[in-house]
């Protein structure tokens, strides 16, 4: 029974193509697509030595570490760069102004020098005025 | 026993190799994609008719399934799964038209302007009225036997393609069969003496 009906949809169901210009509508319709380089591009532009007995997949499996390694120590030497930088700043800094500090000290001693004349100067009896009070 | 993919040489005589299309289509080459569209668009555009009705559905159907294909071409790793993955999208974005519209109430009604030429021993009325009984089904069941019937594949693919149970998609088929000898009968296509 089921055979007939079976047989009976085979012939019913037969494919279908669809409308003409179908494929070419389709095609119109289809959004640019990002695309990687052909691989024939991709293959004609590696190097023969990528193709030697060294395989790729070790080259591929340390290269993360390897990048993360190098940029560790790379951190760490900038690191002592700038820290040795910013030291030899301060030591200059420091230099600087100590020798501002003496300057202003020197300064400061010559002018006491001349205000310590002037006083002794301006106390100091004169030679001569004294024998003559004496003598009156 | 399940239909074969078609050849290349079937729809491109130009091309021997259709892995090379698919490798192509792949890389971005269109002409390839496009010849991979005529191998495969009859397929897809009679999975959308019989299970929507409407060659205008069925045309919207079929170039959304290439559309997506076309997006996932790097996913496709033969041309056996090529074919597989467009009835499997085919079929399930159908259902979910019909699901999501009144058609699912509609008899199929394939009055196209371009019927398909009958077969010589084939009578025309007979498969109308069966085009039509098929609309009447379920939209899980009307995939189940657009699947077995017009694009002959097994049990198994077919529960794959639909994530169905193998055995609900025999169950499925039992009772499409059954129902659709009772409306044939009820419809006077055939006597129930020619089909006891």
């Amino acid at each position: 029974m089921n055979e007939d009906i079976e047989n009976r949809l085979r012939g019913a169901l037969r494919r279908i193509d669809p409308p003409d210009g179908f494929a070419e509508r389709l095609l119109a319709a289809l959004p640019e697509k990002e695309l990687p380089a052909p691989v024939a591009a991709l293959r004609a532009a590696r190097p023969v030595v990528a193709q030697s007995a060294a395989s790729p997949t070790r080259w591929r499996r340390f290269a993360v570490p390897g990048a993360l390694a190098a940029s560790l120590l790379a951190a760490v030497f900038l690191g002592q760069q700038i820290g040795a930088q910013r030291y030899a700043n301060e030591q200059r800094a420091g230099l600087e102004a100590s020798r501002e500090l003496m300057q202003a000290l020197r300064v400061t001693s010559k002018k006491l020098d001349v205000a310590y004349q002037a006083v002794r100067e301006h106390d100091a009896p004169p030679p001569h005025g004294d024998a003559e009070e004496t003598r009156t | 026993m399940t239909r074969s993919e078609p050849s290349a040489v079937q729809a491109d005589p130009a091309s021997l190799d259709t892995r090379a299309l698919l490798s192509s289509a792949r890389d971005g080459d269109r002409a390839a994609f496009a010849s991979l569209v005529r191998l495969h668009q009859s397929s897809v555009f009679s999975i959308g008719l019989r299970m929507l009705g409407r060659r205008d559905a069925a045309e919207d159907l079929a170039q959304d399934v290439f559309l997506q294909l076309y997006r996932k071409l790097d996913s496709i790793e033969s041309l056996e799964h090529l074919g597989f993955w467009l009835r499997r999208v085919a079929a399930n974005l159908a259902i979910d038209w019909l699901r999501r519209s009144a058609w699912s109430a509609q008899p199929l009604n394939d009055d196209s302007p371009e019927p398909p030429a009958p077969e010589p021993d084939e009578d025309p009325l007979m498969t109308r009225a069966l085009s039509g009984l098929l609309g009447e089904l379920a939209p899980a069941a009307r995939a189940v036997m657009v699947l077995r019937y017009q694009e002959d594949r097994d049990v198994a693919e077919i529960a794959a393609s639909l994530d169905m149970p193998v055995n609900t998609v025999k169950s499925h088929i039992k009772r499409s069969l059954t129902a659709l000898r009772g409306k044939m009968i009820g419809a006077r296509l055939v006597s129930a003496e020619d089909m006891p």
